[in-house]
């Protein structure tokens, strides 16, 4: 342990902590840009610059560690002179102009940036705005970059490279040209991008923001002669709450549901819906699998952004990828086929909405393979513009229940906005199939949790079943090195974001460990607190294959919930 | 007055011709007496720093490792110095010798010279004294029958200032972009390729060769307490005869400097100020420049002698236009990572831009010194933290003039 002051305060921590985190334990607010908890330290920022008695220069809390002894001071008259003019200087370099630009920036709502100004108190901007004159990268489906709101902090670089193990974005040039780009600055839309959105979750200022359809969306919503319906991805109830001022893990399921039927959508659907009849066809893929000694192990394939990593990075394993559309699409397909008829809508005339955490969905939503399912895909972030844009006051609304019969789902669909919630979900109908017998104890708990790789297996007739979890595509990335060097599984889920889908790159922000696990309880509660916690026992499911789609794995279900992958070069 | 020739004796360029006795006598002496001469000999790194360099070989010989790296840093990218570039075209064998020394001291196995780029000449003496040196059998396995084995290869800078810095120059080797390294770790821990390294100038090298070969006793006898032996100055700006000069130090004042060695300011002009450590150190007007030339009187005086770069302005420039240009040199050599100094440069680039021809208020030059004041103490590297030094004290110095146009009548 070693002993210093702070700000007057004495304290102890551990060896090998930071003036940062150390102050953060004295309750001390230390101003941070280029810093974020899960990345490698930058030191770039230098707002969290304090002064350390004995030395000249003032020093990064974020880089520095605390000593024996030594005195600090975070908030000294020095201090608090360097980082106003710094502060300045990082506006004036962050595109703002008397065009009150801060009003229409993806981050007017929870900007980084007008938080540190209140805490560090700027009254004044004495430097003007530098116009960089970049132009906005427009490349991608998903991802939107503006360069010249960028203040090079590193956070999207670090993030992709470091947590997601992709790396397409770089520094490049040095002096005031210095600039974070792609490679060759082709275009996010141009490189091995999978879409996860990490880098938006990361960056503290408006320069990353997902390509927002909302605008389109109501205009369909508008338009008399459209029939417009909605789905919600499961990780999307726990987080709505939060842009309206509620606790983080706030459930709000009803209230979102209502909030969509007061936007104006016809019929409020759930993705859950076809979440657990995605655990009906790949269980049913699994097992055949396993029967009939297919590739194993087999991945899933919900995660568009774990399928565009895949298929960028290790084409050579595609074949074990699950032939699953992901709920999303499964569920526009059934929308468009099994709805449409049996309320007589015109296809033309039908338009799919979905709204779900992922950025990669927006993606996926327009593949080759299957553009024709679902129309629009929102955020969770854009789905809370909308609201505020209607006025709704979201949080008093009273609970209203998804509309029927794409509304009906079991605990099971729930846990797929949480890493390990697919492979749960999963065993608990594969076991009970198989064997026929209910299972004692349907919580897996091995696989729960924010941890990146989770192993555990379970014996199902005299078979052990080996099974892994990876969230976040660095892991993804491990694993499949830990595959190639040998280790055998039957069954792996791959989410592309760190702690599965309530850790989003479309969902609100901030977006820390602390909130993503309150998240993630949320889930697991949900869930607990349901009559329905198996796919296979959805009367809802068990409806639709009698009248409609027959067998699982059956004719009518490969044309409509799987497609096929292609390889994608680096 | 005249130089005192100390590193300036022994000028030898083919290693055919030299007989490393300084490196002979390092190999009998042992390592720990080498570090103990270089450390009685009080020499500081000529690099600008100035770290005790004895002190730093003796840390890094304390780090335990398979591998210790050895560098040679010859990027001299501080605008007004080409010292190095002397030693390195008129006495390479020395340099040599130096880096074979230390690289000796501190147990390094493998060695680096980083030449600017723009240094086509000893880029190319390099190349043939690293090879000669391989024949000669002066590099490689047991040198000179001692089991000391010792590898080493030229780096061709790419042109950026920053990489003179340590840290940065060590990124630039492993094939990284050229920006500093946070410190701790520093390179003595964690250097290239995450080995103990050591980094020292081409001039304090061959000074630290000489110190051997002549005895730590020998250079005590030149210079002050605080400055010992002698300093290679580079000259030039508004002088009649520019160069490099070897300089006792505490021997002359900066005024007999210019005018024995530089003959006076051209054109018979007035002397207005002088930079005496590179734009990277603050002004000393004419009235100040009365003081012997050490380390310790220029700090006194609220300067550096930094890397040894005197450049002697006379009266009659625009004062907005010389601020110009340092500022335009640091906003294009920031390596771009901390806010501070890629920002504040920008910005105060741009403001003297815009002051040109029209003189710079009250309200601007105070910012300029808010920004410089946050640019010193925040920023991450020495780039930044002395960029603003020269700017900072032309405004300290001049306030009147900048205000109608910067420029004076003399
Ligand atoms: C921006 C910057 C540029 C530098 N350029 C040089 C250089 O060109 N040559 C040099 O020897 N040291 C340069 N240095 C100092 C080095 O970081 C380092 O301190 C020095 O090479 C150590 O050698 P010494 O102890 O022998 O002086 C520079 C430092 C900074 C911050
Ligand atoms: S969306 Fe994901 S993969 Fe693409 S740049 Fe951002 S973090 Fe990297
Ligand atoms: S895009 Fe955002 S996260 Fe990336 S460097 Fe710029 S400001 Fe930082
Ligand atoms: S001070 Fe300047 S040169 Fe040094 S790290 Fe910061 S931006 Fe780069």
């Amino acid at each position: 342990m070693v002993k210093l002051e702070i700000d007057g305060q004495k304290i102890e921590v551990e060896e090998g902590t930071t003036i940062l985190e150390a102050s953060k334990k004295a309750h001390i607010k230390i101003p941070t840009l280029c810093y974020e908890e899960n990345l490698s330290i930058f030191g770039g920022c230098r707002l969290c610059v304090v002064e350390i008695e004995g030395e000249d220069n003032l020093k990064p809390s974020c880089a520095t560690m605390v000593q024996e002894g030594m005195v600090v001071q975070t908030h000294s008259p020095t201090v608090r002179e360097v980082r106003k003019n710094l502060f300045e200087l990082i506006i004036a370099s962050h595109d703002i102009d008397c065009n009150l630009n801060c009003l229409t920036c993806s981050r007017s709502q929870n900007c980084d940036l007008r938080e540190i100004a209140a805490d560090i108190g700027v009254t004044e901007i004495r430097v003007p705005p530098l116009d960089k004159g970049y132009d906005v990268d427009e490349s991608s489906f998903s991802i939107v970059r503006e360069p010249n709101k960028c203040i090079t902090c590193g956070r999207c670089i670090r993030k992709c490279e470091e947590i997601q193990g992709v790396g397409i974005f770089t520094t490049a040039n040095r002096g005031p040209s210095t600039i974070v780009t792609t490679f060759e600055d082709k275009g996010i839309g141009n490189v091995e991008c999978t879409n996860c959105g990490q880098c938006i979750l990361a960056c503290p200022t408006g320069a990353l923001h997902e390509v927002y359809h909302y605008e389109n969306v109501w205009d369909a919503l508008h338009d008399k002669d459209k029939h417009v319906v909605v789905q919600t991805a499961p990780a999307t109830r726990v987080a709505i709450a939060e842009p309206f001022g509620a606790e983080p893990g706030t459930v709000a399921t009803g209230q979102m549901v209502a909030a969509l039927r007061r936007l104006g959508f016809d019929k409020v659907f759930d993705t859950n819906f076809t979440a657990d009849l995605t655990i009906m066809e790949e269980g049913t893929e699994l097992i055949e699998r396993i029967n009939n000694e297919g590739t194993l192990p087999l991945f899933t394939s919900c995660s568009p952004g774990w399928i565009k990593f895949i298929e960028h990075q290790y084409p050579e394993y595609l074949d074990h990828v699950s032939s699953c559309k992901s709920p999303q699409q499964m569920f526009g397909a059934v929308a468009k086929s099994y709805y449409a008829e049996q309320h007589n809508i015109d296809k033309d005339d039908l338009v799919v909405v979905s709204i779900m955490p992922c950025t990669a969905k927006k993606f996926e939503a327009v593949r080759d393979e299957m553009k024709e399912d679902v129309d629009y895909s929102l955020t969770t972030r854009e789905l809370s513009r909308m609201i505020k844009q209607a006025g709704i006051d979201i949080m008093n609304l009273e609970d209203e229940d998804y509309d029927q019969l794409l509304g009906v789902s079991s605990g099971a669909a729930d846990i797929f906005g949480s890493s390990g919630g697919v492979m749960e979900a999963a065993l608990r109908t594969a076991y009970e199939i198989i064997t026929g017998t209910e299972l004692d104890n349907i919580d897996f708990n091995n696989v729960r949790g924010l941890e990146g790789l989770k192993e555990g297996s379970v014996v199902i007739n005299d078979m052990e079943i080996k099974v892994a979890v990876a969230n976040g595509l660095g892991n993804a990335r491990i694993l499949l090195e830990k595959m190639k060097n040998g280790e055998e599984y039957h069954f792996i889920e791959f989410m592309a974001c760190p702690g599965g889908c309530i850790g989003g790159g479309g969902q609100p922000l901030p977006a820390s460990n602390e909130i993503l696990e309150k998240r993630m309880e949320a889930i697991y509660d949900i869930d607990k607190n349901k009559k329905l916690r198996k796919s296979h026992e959805n009367p809802m499911i068990k409806k639709i294959y009698e009248e409609y789609l027959g067998e699982p794995g059956g004719h009518k279900s490969h044309e409509l919930l799987h497609t096929h992958y292609k390889e994608r070069g680096i | 007055m005249s130089e005192k020739y100390f590193l300036k004796e022994n000028m030898e360029k083919n290693v055919s011709d030299y007989d490393f006795s300084a490196f002979k006598k390092a190999l009998k002496m042992g390592q720990n007496k080498v570090i103990k001469e270089i450390e009685d000999s009080g020499l500081k790194g000529r690099g600008g720093a100035g770290f005790p360099t004895g002190f730093k070989w003796k840390l890094a010989s304390q780090q335990e490792a398979d591998l210790k790296y050895f560098i040679c840093n010859g990027d001299e990218g501080e605008p007004g110095t080409f010292k190095d570039r002397l030693l390195m075209e008129d006495s390479p064998v020395k340099v040599l010798e130096g880096i074979m020394i230390g690289a000796f001291a501190v147990g390094a196995s493998q060695g680096y010279i980083y030449i600017r780029g723009e240094y086509a000449k000893p880029i190319k003496i390099f190349n043939k004294i690293i090879k000669e040196a391989k024949k000669e059998q002066v590099l490689g396995e047991n040198i000179f029958g001692s089991d000391f084995s010792f590898e080493m290869k030229l780096i061709k800078g790419a042109g950026a200032y920053v990489c003179g810095d340590e840290t940065s120059l060590i990124n630039s080797i492993e094939g990284h972009r050229g920006i500093s390294r946070i410190k701790p770790p520093y390179p003595i821990e964690k250097g290239l390729f995450d080995k103990p390294t050591v980094v020292n100038n081409v001039e304090t090298l061959s000074c630290a060769a000489e110190i051997i070969n002549q005895g730590s006793d020998t250079y005590n006898e030149l210079g002050t307490e605080n400055s010992r032996g002698t300093k290679l100055v580079c000259l030039s700006g508004d002088i009649n005869e520019p160069g490099v000069y070897e300089v006792e130090f505490g021997s002359m004042t900066i005024r007999e400097i210019i005018q024995e060695f530089g003959k006076g300011i051209k054109n018979n002009k007035e002397l207005k100020f002088v930079i005496p450590g590179g734009i990277s150190t603050s002004i000393l007007s004419n009235d100040k420049i009365d003081i012997p030339y050490t380390y310790e009187d220029i700090e006194k005086a609220e300067s550096s002698l930094g890397s040894g770069a005197l450049i002697v302005v006379a009266k009659g420039h625009d004062l907005i236009d010389l601020m110009l240009n340092a500022s335009r040199f640091y906003m294009d050599e920031t390596c771009g990572t901390c806010f501070p100094c890629r920002e504040g440069n920008r910005q105060v680039h741009h403001m003297l831009k815009k002051a040109m021809g029209k003189g710079i208020d009250h309200n601007k030059t105070e910012l300029i010194k808010d920004i410089g004041k946050t640019i010193r103490l925040a920023s991450r590297c020495g780039l930044g933290q002395s960029s603003l030094n020269f700017i900072g004290s032309v405004i300290d110095e001049y306030p009147n003039e900048l205000l109608i146009g910067g420029v004076d009548n003399g």
